[in-house]
């Protein structure tokens, strides 16, 4: 895109279709598999990106947020064969071969997980950007403790920011949801 | 040197390997907690990350001859879980929150060097070792407070890696931290404790100098006269005086300097009576009655 | 007290589809409509409505907080394969300026005034590319000396940072003889408060998308007030306002820090320029250094009272530190000073207020604006009071609470002062007459705090306060209700649906909201000052009823009833009451089909309307107005707190917070905005500070600037109290900036009464806590260790 003019000048002309897939191609010089929300997943990625890019960017997944990307705010938070772990803290190259569930793996045949449920009847959501960290985040604590303590609650999701609700709805949400069958509240991908 | 710059080795032999040839240009990536910030940052742009995720048999912690050994891509999440020391498992549990307590690694903490790591400061008070291995030498073990020589510097080779630690059984402990807020906090000032079964003191403390930094004058006083009030007071006046805390956004000097004698004389205090008590006040009296 | 207004309980449980009645529909917790799409993950916010298929652009943002630019050297960037284009603001076309007060602030600057003005603007093929180009840009720059502190601004012969001086405004109250009756009373405290700078930390990141559509800019971003961010891009563009639209996605909050324009511009020059789509999306350290913040705002307050301990008179003399640029500063000042007094009843008032530039952050809007660093400082001169006249700090505020009529600081008298039903129903449930003081372990002291706050809503004095909305039946028979208005999560838009429910009686969830679009809604007026609810709130009430009426009036000529014997209601009109041939209030006609015979008679069922109440201007010289704001709300909080008195550091046990919201539209959501304003107060109060040297931001991320975590977030009990508001749909009020504004001060006041001694300097974190305690200590007063 250099000109023959000189510096200040800058011609306009577009990169080709073809110019830009070939630099994105060079980026993604990684083969990795894995396994996310129970299906097999093969793709190029570039080797130093995250798991919260490769599953925005590459694989549009957007339900995975990141309000820091640093690991502060938990809004990216993943299971990752079934812990919760920020998705912006694990480089691609670390899934190879793992289970991964994002928040879009929650719902089962159109059914809302009760928490997604639960969250929407206590008013838990108000702008809903840290929601689906919050959400995989109370999934992981129900799917091993059906009846957590408010202490519980608050220890599992400590790791969540959120600056609109004040936290109050949100316990409530999850010990409202607490006690629904083990079966609904399996969230998959353990080893 | 190849283009390569990120490296995914199928066991310790050929990390190993791999990190001999990078020198100080390769950076394990074990938990990722600092390194893929780092990554993101571009803080590490010329460095070559060694993926430590697909080795297997660097993780697990067992008892065997007086010392639990913990490998090193052992996760904070799997101390807390695991029946350990209360300074070790306190100290993890105030690491980040879960997501972070899942990925983090004893191994990865050490290696970072922070002076504010919490995990650190309670094995240094553990008195823990640790194990470094390489391609060349093999192992070696050192006590873990000989580790850390500055920020971000230890006297880990270049083409070494942490492997194990190993911490003495027996001893009781106690860890409270600072922070500016009650979970996923950087310490302002930490520290941790503990009292072997034949008595012998040993005091930790976090971000109050380059290092974590291990009191041993205050530690020989005690260990000559005991946990008497006296003692205790004047390890505390130790603790303030050996320390060299910074001033930064977190907080003064001053304050740290004065935290590392008041909780120097708290958790002795604690050791010195029974179990120790929860750290952090209680909740309101409305639900203790 | 046995009696007092109604205290609404909490919902005993969530209300589900189905079991929401058709009628009755305010005052119910409705499910708001966006809820499933943010469990789901499905709703896209701003930086997720474009892929790779978008081009990135990027900011290149000033080296220095202050200087001149001498060359940006874009050569070496320009070469990266893949870089698209660089913009400076040679390519431009407009005024290249924006700023909400003053257009005061370039967009491609030459001079920097704080580390977030932009030089230029990168645009490649991926986000890495850009990146790359970015590091390979070169800026030379001649240093200027840095204003960094208001002191520094006030110096004499201090560097003037804009031509107009250092000084950006001034505000003022007089009321009576301030001097004389402080002359004259019994007791005089002093006190000196400095709050800090706030980051609103609003978790979705600036991002969003453009492109070009027939000849239009079309820009998904998130503000607060989509027609003034239209005027700011159009303007600065050099565009007609309608080849600009902005339209905005789901947004993850913004509490006043979406006010200033953000990427819009930006978004906008890239579409524009290269006809394809473009995305940009900040970090969370350049959201924090580009974005204004909560004003610092020293106060020195002088308080007098009779020994009895009524209050006699205020003086206060309020700076507030504006950065590098006015942004809403001069708004944020006259707040600040017209509620220098808040809810006490003061006859004398002397208070002078000086907004000043430095090479910080700029200054603007956030939640509680210049009322919430005034509450802290006349609370804290109101508890020194107690402590000096040894009167309860209750008891102190039971005697100078306003009452029903009486005045406020500009002296507006106000019809319905709800402070004092908030005050005691919060102590109530607190127990606050069998408080304890008991405590697990001897280094921890127990702390009890309340206050009592007041805030007028709306923009007002005298400003041009608008909001429209639009409701028609489509010709399925739904509802569908227009406004421009934008939610950011505080439920603005079930709020329209709700509104427009009732008035035509049908199923909320059914109402068809199309928000938040400059070429398809009218102007609703800014997402800020807690107004939408009483502004676009009755602008939808006035459109939905006006429909109403026409629709009756359809099935009046239909059916030959009197239109007043029919009402809407469950998807009909139907008869309001017994009435002939229509025993047990049948249906008359189903609602589509009213809307086919409406439309078949030439009946448009399309209405838009315009609430814009008139406020008035302060009075010169003496800065009172007889309607500053079109009404006020109150509330009182009670905190309990314990306090490590050997580390300083503060554990909030439980909050009781009361709120006046006049009606309760939809009470889970005003619960909401009530406890997310606690957990903000109590980050104001002991935690978050935005720390900057010499005009470098110390702290620019999450892992340094700190927000409460759900572990520091106690028990929050809301009370919601409803007395009437005559101004608001329904008798509601609002309830947005208040759930903030009460919770330091009663945080703080419960902090002193632990340790014996007043922090006067937020946040009171534990290391400030702990200077307090030594302080007293050395002075032979308050807690001893």
């Amino acid at each position: 895109m250099t000109n023959a003019s000189g510096v200040e000048e800058q011609t306009l002309t577009l990169p080709s279709e073809q110019e830009v897939e070939k630099l994105r191609a060079a980026e993604a010089t990684w083969s990795l598999s894995f396994t996310l929300n129970g299906e097999s997943v093969e793709l190029m990625v570039d080797p130093t990106e995250t798991l919260y890019d490769t599953l925005r960017e590459r694989l549009r997944l957007i339900g995975t947020k990141g309000a820091c990307l640093e690991g502060e705010c938990g809004s990216c938070t993943v299971l990752l064969d079934g812990k919760p772990v920020t998705a912006c803290l694990v480089t691609s190259p670390q899934v190879q071969g793992r289970t991964v569930v994002t928040v879009e793996g929650l719902a089962k045949d159109d059914r809302l997980h009760p928490v997604q449920e639960s969250f929407i009847a206590c008013g838990a959501v108000q702008c809903g950007y840290c929601t689906p960290g919050l959400i995989v985040s109370a999934a992981a604590l129900l799917a091993h403790n059906s009846t957590p303590s408010v202490e519980e609650v608050r220890e599992a999701l400590e790791g969540n920011l959120c600056r609109c609700t004040g936290y109050t709805k949100i316990i409530d949400a999850v010990l409202e949801a607490a006690g629904d069958e083990p079966a609904v509240m399996s969230v998959g991908g353990e080893k | 040197m190849t283009d390569t710059l990120y490296y995914q080795p199928k066991s310790v032999d050929e990390a190993l390997q791999i990190k001999a040839e990078l020198g100080a240009e390769g950076t394990f990536l074990a938990g990722g907690t600092d390194v893929v910030v780092g990554i993101r940052k571009g803080k590490l742009k010329v460095a070559r990350t060694i993926d430590l995720s697909q080795v297997p048999g660097l993780d697990g912690i067992r008892r065997h001859d007086g010392f639990l050994e913990i490998g090193a891509m052992t996760t904070h999440k799997a101390l807390e879980q695991h029946d350990v020391p209360a300074a070790l498992a306190q100290s993890c549990e105030t690491v980040g929150g879960p997501q972070i307590r899942y990925l983090g690694t004893v191994g990865g903490q050490i290696g970072t060097a922070s002076p504010a790591g919490d995990v650190s400061v309670a094995l240094i008070a553990l008195k823990a070792d640790v194990e470094l291995r390489s391609a060349a030498r093999g192992t070696r073990r050192l006590p873990l407070d000989e580790v850390f020589v500055g920020p971000g510097k230890t006297v880990i080779a270049d083409d070494e890696m942490v492997t194990r630690v190993f911490v003495p059984l027996g001893r009781r402990s106690d860890f409270y931290k600072i922070g500016k807020r009650d979970a996923v906090a950087i310490s302002l000032v930490m520290a941790a404790a503990s009292v072997g079964p034949a008595g012998d003191v040993a005091i930790a403390i976090g971000c109050v100098a380059p290092v974590p930094l291990r009191i041993k004058r205050a530690e020989a006083l005690l260990d000559a006269r005991g946990l008497s009030d006296e003692a205790v007071d004047e390890a505390a006046t130790i603790a303030r005086e050996d320390c060299s805390p910074i001033s930064d956004h977190r907080g003064g000097a001053d304050y740290r300097r004065a935290m590392a004698g008041t909780l120097t004389k708290r958790l002795l205090s604690r050791l010195r009576e029974v179990t120790p008590v929860k750290a952090k006040p209680a909740e309101s009296s409305a639900e203790v009655a | 007290m046995s009696s007092g207004p109604p205290i609404r309980r909490r919902p005993t449980g969530p209300v589900r589809p189905g079991q929401q009645p058709q009628v009755n529909v305010i005052g119910r917790s409705i499910r708001r409509f966006d809820g499933k799409g943010k469990v789901t993950g499905e709703t896209p916010f701003g930086g997720d409505l474009a892929g790779p298929e978008a081009y990135t652009a990027l900011v290149i943002r000033s080296p220095h907080p202050h200087c001149e630019i001498e060359d940006v050297e874009l050569a070496a960037a320009r070469a990266i394969p893949g870089v698209v284009a660089i913009f400076t603001g040679d390519d431009i076309g407009g005024t290249n300026r924006h700023g909400l007060i003053r257009r005061d602030q370039e967009v491609f600057s030459r001079r920097a005034r704080f580390m977030g003005d932009c030089l230029g603007l990168i645009v490649a093929a991926t986000p890495k590319i850009a990146q790359r180009a970015l590091e390979a840009v070169k800026v030379s720059y001649k240093e200027l000396p840095i204003v960094a502190t208001m002191d520094d601004a006030l110096a004499e012969g201090s560097y003037p940072l804009h031509e107009t001086g250092n000084v950006l405004s001034t505000e003022l109250i007089r009321r009576g003889d301030a001097d004389s009756a402080l002359a004259e009373s019994d007791v005089v405290v002093n006190t000196e408060t400095r709050t800090q700078c706030v980051d609103h930390a609003f978790l979705d990141r600036e991002a969003g998308m453009a492109y070009m559509e027939d000849g239009v800019v079309t820009i998904y971003a998130s503000g607060q007030w989509i027609h003034e961010e239209r005027r700011l891009v159009a303007l600065a563009l050099g565009l007609p306002q309608e080849r600009v639209r902005i339209i905005q996605p789901a947004t993850g909050g913004a509490f006043g820090g979406r006010e200033d324009i953000s990427i819009q511009i930006y978004l906008g020059l890239a579409a524009l320029k290269l006809d394809h789509p473009v995305r940009i999306e900040y970090t969370r350290e350049e959201s924090m250094i580009a974005r204004h913040k909560r004003h610092p705002i020293r106060i020195e307050y002088t308080l007098g009272a009779t020994r009895e301990g009524v209050l006699t008179a205020a003086k206060v003399r309020i700076l507030s530190d504006e950065g590098a640029y006015a942004s809403t500063g001069p708004a944020v000042l006259r707040k600040a000073v017209s509620h220098c007094t808040g809810p006490y009843r003061v006859p004398n008032i002397h208070a002078d207020g000086v907004a000043v530039f430095t090479n910080n952050n700029p200054t603007g809007a956030m939640r509680g604006f210049g009322a919430c660093q005034l509450a802290i400082a006349y609370e804290s001169a109101i508890v020194e009071l107690s402590r000096v006249l040894k009167i309860d700090v209750v008891e102190l505020k039971r005697i100078n609470l306003l009452d029903d009529g009486e005045g406020v600081t500009t002296d507006q008298k106000i019809p319905v002062v709800g402070v004092r039903d908030c005050m005691e129903a919060a102590l109530r449930r607190i127990g606050w007459d069998k408080r304890s003081y008991e405590t697990p372990a001897p280094h921890l002291r127990r702390g009890y705090g309340v206050s009592t706050i007041c805030f007028g809503v709306g923009y007002g004095d005298g400003f041009p306060d608008a909001s429209r909305a639009r409701v028609r039946m489509a010709d399925d028979g739904v509802v569908e209700v227009f406004t421009g208005g934008v939610d950011f999560g505080q439920g603005l838009h079930s709020l329209a649906a709700q509104i427009a429910a009732k008035e035509l009686g049908v199923d909320p969830l059914a109402v068809r909201v199309v928000a938040s679009d400059t070429h398809r809604t009218p102007e609703s007026g800014s997402s800020s000052a807690t107004r939408q609810t009483v502004f676009t709130g009755n602008a939808v009430r006035l459109a939905a009823s006006e429909v109403a009426g026409q629709l009756l009036d359809v099935a009046a000529a239909y059916t030959g009833l009197h239109w007043d014997d029919l009402e809407l209601r469950g998807n009909a009109i139907a008869a309001k009451h017994d009435i002939a041939g229509h025993e047990d209030r049948t249906v008359v006609l189903p609602l589509r089909q009213a809307v086919r015979l409406g439309r078949e008679r030439g009946y448009a069922l399309d209405v838009e309307s315009c609430f814009k109440p008139r406020t008035v201007a302060k009075q010169k010289g003496t800065g009172k107005s007889p309607r500053a704001f079109i009404t006020y709300m109150f509330a009182s909080h009670v905190a309990e707190v314990l306090v490590d008195i050997e580390t300083g550091e503060v554990k909030v046990a439980r909050i009781v917070a009361a709120h006046d919201v006049g009606k309760a539209i939809n009470p889970q959501q005003v619960e909401g905005q009530i406890e997310g304003g606690v957990v903000q107060g109590l980050g104001m109060a002991l935690m978050e500070e935005v720390v900057s040297e010499g005009g470098f931001m110390k702290n620019a991320s999450f892992t340094d600037y700190i927000i409460p975590t759900i572990v520091d977030t106690p028990t929050i009990e809301a009370l919601v109290i409803e007395r009437d508001d005559p101004e608001g749909p329904y008798g509601a009020r609002g309830v947005g900036e208040p759930g903030l504004i009460g919770t330091p001060p009663a945080i703080l006041g419960a902090i002193a009464d632990a340790i014996g001694t007043q922090v006067h300097e937020t946040p009171a974190n534990a290391e400030r806590v702990w200077k307090a305690i030594k302080r007293s200590e050395r002075a032979g007063d308050g807690a001893s260790a």
